[in-house]
């Protein structure tokens, strides 16, 4: 497959402008700039590009839904990747911004915004100064600014660092956080297109999703449509990471066998070791066991099929050397700290599943907590403000319910090591005084 | 701005169909068919839901989630279920969270009988947690503020403080500490929570995580009776409840009126009800013997009283202020008209305006209503400050402005706390108001193009001040025009809201304790003199005998200084007072025990014209009489039978005597007042000249010589007598300050904080140095009003 | 059975939360001409401010500056920011509290972000940090914290140190780190994430030489040390 976001990824010096262009970079734009946006946007929607980021809704679609007029509109690029297992938006913005930058123009055109931002997390701190330069590249060429390439087109783009928190990768979390307030999920509705950042209308879109822009507009939604299957066109990187012999990011079609992709590019697991499980999506998905998943198609619709989600498309391998419970509770502290604690399922919910697990571990527990844990996750799923709380109970539960015997297993043998034991002792006999009992005055 | 009009529509709720108004969230629409919905952070008062709590969750057909119902507005055809299992498991869900690190400690908590938490555990809980981790901790009570106590654990985290805090206040003291489980809600650095609202998180807080240290341990909801009346501690009065036991006001909740207070109180009003039972409070009637003021009975001290009135005869003045009640000022004017033929008595501080000003400034058609503030196009706030003279309008403005869209121009000499919300900030001289509206009003001023194009409402506050100061009836005059050049009185939703220097100022006027006028603003006998010209009329022995009915000249009347030698030459005073200050203690004769609010029976009128009623709520505390009986038996004992023996009897005499109190009666007025002059007593209104006056061009004042800086003036929110007494209250009693611009202060080596004196002419106030950059060079602002007069050039350096 | 944990003051309950100071004023937002804000910061903060439509957006980057400033984010820290947007202290602290790259407590200069998630754990990220922290815990200039996923699991186990991603690191990697910043010179040059080429071979990268790609990242400005006084502690 001819890549498209890794086209000469590791060209020394593709961050620069002059590279980008020796390479065919900033050629989409002034082509999407002679049509006219709705025109852009027509192309966007029928190219069926889904989100990049996690929720996998189309692109085009969600652009459109901005209503038409001359208010301030917005386009926030999400670049807060903090998934545990994704690494893919840093790839792409370390080594080729100006293919972002491009995107985010030919978006914001489409969607009729003139103010955009990138919010990238405060940790990629090499990736924001890189696209600081970039972006100041992108000034002094003409294509940022007002009336780019003599169109009508504006657009003032700024590069916006976060501080470190998970939760502002949701978009209206985001979205708090970068109106400077505490990163704080809000309802919806109103959806952000409605009502966003400053309560405008906003387009919030992923790194990579925007990243494809430049190439639809290129090479025509027709033809970019062709990579990919149904329901799920287009190329995506695939970060693979945990035990694997090559972890890293690997641009792939979607509809690609997983197989092909933990095995075969991810070199599969190491040396004497077995896989158990994976998570397809990210820390957020539930997992599949080796027998359930690598034979999958690893796309949107095959893996909400088995009961699982593409999420971001960070594949993380777990082999048999690991315990399922240090995995189960590894990842329940990090929801536990990530969680805004805002609404009540998930600050409590989280914070109480971790606080069982960490008794599972060390033994003080019965196969009753285990159900507790697994009745727990269920009163978070669908009651909490965002999905935070889901993308915790969605791993958890997932694991209780297909590990449990390797639970039970690890409690027992924790009970033994500290010679609690596993089974009720015998009460001993006790000797009554005299034949009959005392009553009492009553 | 027009008001919303919500259409009803109809929905279907657990299978009965129910007729809502459209846009309402659906738990209210629900409570229409008598459904109730929990709910924790849902809070109308404090704007846009955020549906944080997740405990109002509830199935609606064609939503495949869950839906909070604090946040879903109704539609029509809408279709809900609020019992279905899988809701059920919902809110027993959300309660187990909440309780999840929840403190068992309703036994010891003052929230228990009256928790919204204990009340939905038991409506909607599970009935046991499975929680057996242990909770989190944290130090605890700790206080928040010398007022409020935070218990963190208890804390659920519903947000509801910090979003009143944000959003409501806007003093942004409180917030979300840390993230997730670990939040708790604090305070800068250890700062305590001070701000003149801050009592209204206590109410808020769902749990018992933020409780009144003052209430703290005091009684159980099931060991009080609640009472309804109304705070006269200041101009706003707004609508309170008070908790009372054993015949004791334990505490002052507020009585949510939409068109007074909108459910807020300040602290002095929810605080200052210890002035009531604390020993410095005086609940006997006092005589002067030598230096001291001692004990008398009170058959004593009437026939004392009476018998000075009586020597003095027409050469006696009263001065009405403090928390009169329009009765008390009736009773008061018609001893002093009818029984003495004197005619000097004033409830205004300043010099006397003529009657026609005032009729037409009590015109019905240029009257604008609280919940005006909130729907009005633009409002000007023109030498007040909201938050020292009528707290509550400063919540209200704000409201205004964050939820609908008001546009606010300040425009005062001193800084006020509005300008960071204000679109258009002003600054004139001290002094200068006069000056400013008459440019303003021949269309000359900046500003005036900016008012006429903000819209068609327009709501324009104004301070009593401007009237008292020299000048004054001309600045008003401009105010007329103005109102009259921007349509005012053409509009509902458009007018004047004059914000008086004493808390019952609008309805003492109307009772008739003016000069110049009459009950209802009619001529009376005969003019008399007013404030200033009665205190000097006492220290050239023109007059000899002073009533002072909740006045004290010397703590709050201009022109300390002539008040002094008036004081000192009076031969009766006769003072109503509930704190010895100064002026009463050092020259009062006879001391009368005032009332409370809470013991009093009467009514007030609220500045935008709304009559209010007082009930008494406890019996008077020690030997205290009713003020109206108090009056009556001094007017019988000097010979003068004024017809009242209950204290309905006095209100109906004033309903009678005032033309547009016509058909008014206590009834009515029930709990939440009417603004019976403007509705339907309007007819009734003394006829007022509103056609355009003739305005002359203000004096310029001499220029500041040498360094001279011009003096205004300005009195805390928290300089009263009630609170000096009250332990909660008493660390917000203020010091004497004196704010200074950066720069001016620097040029004479003064630094923040230090002691300085303020002098002009031998008169001189000391204070603490406050530099404030927003105060405009040229000015000094002092927290004393009594000494030099506003507008005065005066020398600052360091004391 | 374990231990009923206490903290230092005996007490089973912590004392790290803050009672207030009742004899302290209550914290508006602060008096410019009672509050000095260093020039260079001040012109920081008002560049920020300037950049975005509504000035509070730029509070997250102008504690990151105050942070640079002062060390730490110190009342004096929040309290300057406060000044300079004219926002309250309180609100500037909410913020600060509640992202994990802000230093609540005084903190040595140099930043060591250890990653403990759960790709990196599965390939040791614990016990790497176990060992930061018995090497380097107690070092004045290392501030060695385990944090979250730093989307670097293709090098697992990693750590940023000062914002410079490297990795995959072994236990004798520590003092290695420990060396190369106290010198002032590009830390573990051959380990650094900026030097790495793509895993996927389907993008043909050619084998990087460090040296002769381009200058890695630029060398962080040093984080002021600021006071290492802790603050003044509470009732």
């Amino acid at each position: 497959m001819t890549p498209l976001l890794f086209a000469n990824i590791d060209e020394p010096g593709l961050n620069t402008i002059d590279v980008y262009r020796r390479h065919g970079g900033y050629q989409a734009l002034p082509k999407a700039l002679k049509m006219s946006s709705d025109e852009v946007l027509a192309e966007l929607e029928t190219s069926e590009l889904r989100g990049r980021g996690g929720a996998g809704f189309q692109m085009g679609k969600k652009a459109s839904f901005l209503p038409h007029g001359s208010m301030d509109k917005y386009l926030v690029c999400n670049a807060d990747e903090s998934e545990p297992g994704a690494f893919k938006d840093r790839e792409l913005m370390q080594k080729n911004p100006h293919q972002l930058v491009e995107g985010i123009i030919i978006g914001a055109y489409a969607a009729g915004v003139n103010r955009s931002f990138i919010y990238v997390r405060g940790e990629y701190q090499y990736q924001a100064d890189i696209l600081d330069a970039a972006v100041k590249e992108a000034e002094a060429a003409g294509f940022l600014g007002e009336r780019i390439l003599g169109s009508s087109h504006t657009l003032s783009l700024v590069v916006h660092r976060g501080a470190g928190a998970y939760i502002c990768g949701e978009e209206t979390a985001l979205l708090d956080s970068l109106e400077g307030k505490r990163g704080n999920p809000r309802l919806k509705p109103p959806f952000p297109a409605n009502q966003g950042l400053y309560q405008g209308p906003t387009l919030v879109n992923n790194v990579e999703t925007l990243s494809n822009v430049p190439h639809i507009i290129r090479m025509g939604a027709d033809a970019w449509a062709k990579h990919g299957v149904q329901n799920s066109t287009g190329t995506k990187v695939v970060s693979v990471s945990g035990c694997v012999r090559n972890p890293g990011n690997f641009e792939v079609e979607l509809g690609i066998p997983t197989r092909d992709l933990i095995m075969g590019l991810a070199g599969g697991p190491r040396e004497g070791c077995e896989i158990k499980f994976f998570f397809p999506g990210g820390s957020s998905s539930p997992v599949l066991t080796a027998e359930e998943g690598l034979d999958l198609p690893y796309d949107f619709d095959s893996m909400a099929k088995a009961g699982s989600m593409l999420g971001s498309g960070s594949v993380i391998v777990v082999d048999d050397t690991i315990p399922v419970v240090e995995v189960a509770k590894k990842v329940a502290k990090f929801y536990a700290h990530e969680s805004c604690g805002k609404c009540s399922p998930c600050r409590e919910g989280t914070n109480w599943t971790v606080k069982m697990l960490e008794r599972v571990d060390t033994g003080e527990a019965t196969p009753m907590d285990l159900d507790i844990i697994a009745s727990v996750q269920d009163q978070i799923m669908g009651n909490c403000l965002c999905v935070l709380g889901d993308s915790m109970a969605m791993p958890i539960g997932s694991l209780v319910k297909k590990f449990r015997s390797e639970f039970e297993e690890h409690i027992e043998r924790a009970r033994e090591q500290r010679g609690m034991g596993v089974t009720v002792p015998e009460p001993e006999p006790v000797a009554l005084a005299g034949a009959e009992p005392d009553v009492g005055p009553y | 701005m027009p008001r919303p009009e919500p259409k009803p529509i109809t929905f279907t709720i657990d299978g009965r169909e129910v007729t809502a108004p459209e846009g309402d969230m659906l738990v209210d629409a629900a409570k229409y068919g008598d459904v109730e919905i929990p709910v924790f952070c849902y809070e109308p008062k404090l704007g846009q839901p955020v549906g944080a709590c997740r405990m109002c969750l509830v199935e609606v057909e064609g939503i495949p989630k869950l839906q909070t119902g604090c946040s879903t507005p109704v539609k029509d055809g809408m279709v809900v279920h609020t019992q279905t299992e899988r809701v059920h498991d919902a809110q027993k869900a959300v309660v187990e969270f909440l309780l999840v690190n929840h403190p068992l400690d309703c036994p010891v908590c003052d929230k228990g009988g009256e928790c919204p938490l204990q009340d939905i555990t038991f409506g909607w809980g599970a009935g046991t947690s499975r929680f057996i981790e242990p909770k989190r901790h944290f130090r605890k009570p700790l206080e928040i503020s010398p007022l409020i106590a935070i218990d963190r654990e208890r804390c659920i985290l519903c947000y509801r403080c910090v979003r009143y805090s944000q959003e409501v206040a806007e003093d942004y003291q409180l917030v979300l500490h840390d993230r997730g489980a670990h939040s708790f809600v604090g305070t800068f650095d250890g700062h305590p929570y001070v701000a003149p609202f801050s009592g209204n998180i206590i109410e808020l807080c769902p749990v018992g995580a933020l409780t009144s240290t003052a209430y703290r341990f005091r009684a159980r909801p099931w060991d009080v009776e609640t009472a309804g009346s109304v705070c006269t501690l200041c101009a706003a009065q707004c609508n309170v409840s008070l908790t009372v036991r054993d015949d004791k006001v334990s505490r002052v909740m507020a009585r949510d009126n939409h068109e007074v207070d909108d459910g807020w109180l300040c602290d002095k009003g929810r605080f200052a009800y210890q002035a009531i039972h604390v020993d410095e409070r005086v609940t006997e009637p006092l005589m002067r013997e030598g230096d001291d003021l001692r004990p008398v009975s009170w058959d004593r001290a009437i026939a004392a009283a009476a018998a000075g009135l009586r020597r003095a005869g027409r050469h006696t003045a009263a001065l009405v202020g403090g928390e009169a009640t329009n009765e008390e000022g009736f009773l008061l004017q018609r001893l002093l008209r009818e029984g003495l033929e004197a005619h000097d008595l004033d409830s205004r501080l300043g010099a006397q305006l003529p009657v026609e000003l005032h009729r037409a400034l009590n015109a019905p058609a240029l009257q604008a209503a609280v919940p005006d503030l909130e729907f009005a196009h633009a409002v000007l706030v023109l030498e007040t400050e909201p938050i020292d003279d009528a707290a509550i309008l400063d919540l209200r403005i704000r409201k205004g402005i964050r939820r609908r869209g008001v546009r606010l121009a300040v425009a005062s000499s001193r800084p006020s706390a509005l300008d960071p919300a204000a679109e258009q900030v002003v600054r004139f001289p001290p002094g200068g108001v006069g000056q400013f509206l008459y440019e303003l009003a021949s269309g000359g001023h900046a500003l005036s193009g900016w008012l006429r194009d903000a819209g068609e409402d327009v709501v324009i506050v104004w301070g009593e001040r401007i009237g008292g100061s020299p000048g004054g009836a001309n600045a008003l005059r401009a105010l007329l025009n103005l109102a009259a050049s921007l349509g005012l009185g053409e509009r509902e939703g458009a007018g004047l809201l004059a914000i008086p220097a004493v808390a019952n100022g609008r309805g003492l006027r109307e009772a008739g304790v003016l000069p110049n006028a009459g009950p209802g603003l009619v001529a009376p006998a005969a003019d008399g003199r007013g404030a200033p010209e009665i205190a000097a009329a006492l220290a050239q022995g023109e007059l000899r005998a002073l009533y002072l009915l909740g006045a004290d000249p010397l703590v709050s009347y201009p022109g300390r200084g002539a008040w002094s030698r008036a004081i000192d030459r009076a031969s009766t005073i006769v003072a109503h007072a509930g704190v010895l200050t100064q002026g009463i203690r050092e020259h009062a004769d006879v001391v009368f025990p005032a009332e409370a609010y809470a013991e009093k029976n009467g009514t007030v009128v609220h500045p935008d014209g709304r009559v209010q009623r007082l009930r008494q709520a406890i019996a008077q505390v020690g030997r205290v009489r009713p003020e109206w009986q108090v009056i009556a038996d001094v007017a019988r004992a000097a010979g003068f039978d004024l017809g009242v023996h209950t204290s309905a009897m006095a209100s109906k005499q004033l309903f009678d005597a005032v033309p547009f109190y016509g058909g008014l009666t206590l009834e009515a007025l029930a709990g939440h007042g009417l603004r019976w002059p403007a509705g339907d007593g309007a007819a009734k209104a003394p006829e007022a000249d509103l056609a355009p006056f003739e305005l002359e061009p203000p004096a310029t004042p001499p220029a500041p010589t040498g360094g001279a800086l011009r003096l205004g003036a300005f009195r805390s929110l928290w300089a009263a007598p009630e609170v000096r007494i009250s332990p909660s209250l008493q660390f917000l009693h203020p010091d004497s300050r004196v704010e200074l611009a950066p720069e001016d202060a620097r040029r004479r080596g003064i630094d923040d904080g230090v002691a300085v004196e303020v002098a002009q002419n031998g008169t001189s106030v000391r204070g603490r140095a406050t530099l404030r950059h927003a105060v405009p060079m040229g000015s000094v602002f002092v927290s004393d009003e009594t000494a030099i007069p506003t507008g005065t050039l005066v020398e600052v350096r360091r004391a | 059975m374990p231990r009923v944990h206490r903290y230092p003051d005996g007490s089973r309950v912590p004392p790290w939360d803050r009672a207030v100071d009742l004899t302290k004023a209550p914290a508006p937002v602060p008096e410019p001409a009672v509050t000095p804000v260093p020039e260079e910061l001040r012109r920081t903060i008002e560049a920020y401010m300037a950049k975005y439509p509504d000035r509070r957006s730029a509070v997250i980057p102008s504690i990151a500056a105050a942070q640079r400033h002062h060390g730490w984010c110190s009342p004096e820290a929040l309290d300057q920011v406060a000044v300079v947007m004219r926002l309250t202290p309180a609100y500037v602290e909410s913020i600060a509290t509640f992202y994990d790259m802000f230093e609540n407590e005084p903190a040595p200069p140099h930043d060591v972000y250890v990653c403990t998630n759960i790709s990196c754990s599965l390939l040791g990220a614990d016990e790497l940090f176990e060992h930061f922290i018995e090497t380097l815990g107690d070092d004045e200039d290392f501030n060695i914290r385990s944090f979250e996923c730093l989307g670097a699991c293709d090098i697992g186990p990693m750590a940023s140190v000062d914002g410079v991603y490297v990795g995959p690191l072994q236990l004798d990697d520590v003092p290695r780190i420990a060396n190369d910043v106290r010198d002032g010179r590009p830390v573990l040059r051959s380990k650094q994430i900026a030097h790495r080429a793509v895993a996927d071979p389907g993008a043909a990268a050619p084998v990087p030489d460090p040296d002769t790609m381009a200058a890695g990242p630029p060398m962080p400005p040093e984080r002021g040390r600021g006071e290492a006084t802790a603050p003044e502690d509470e009732i």
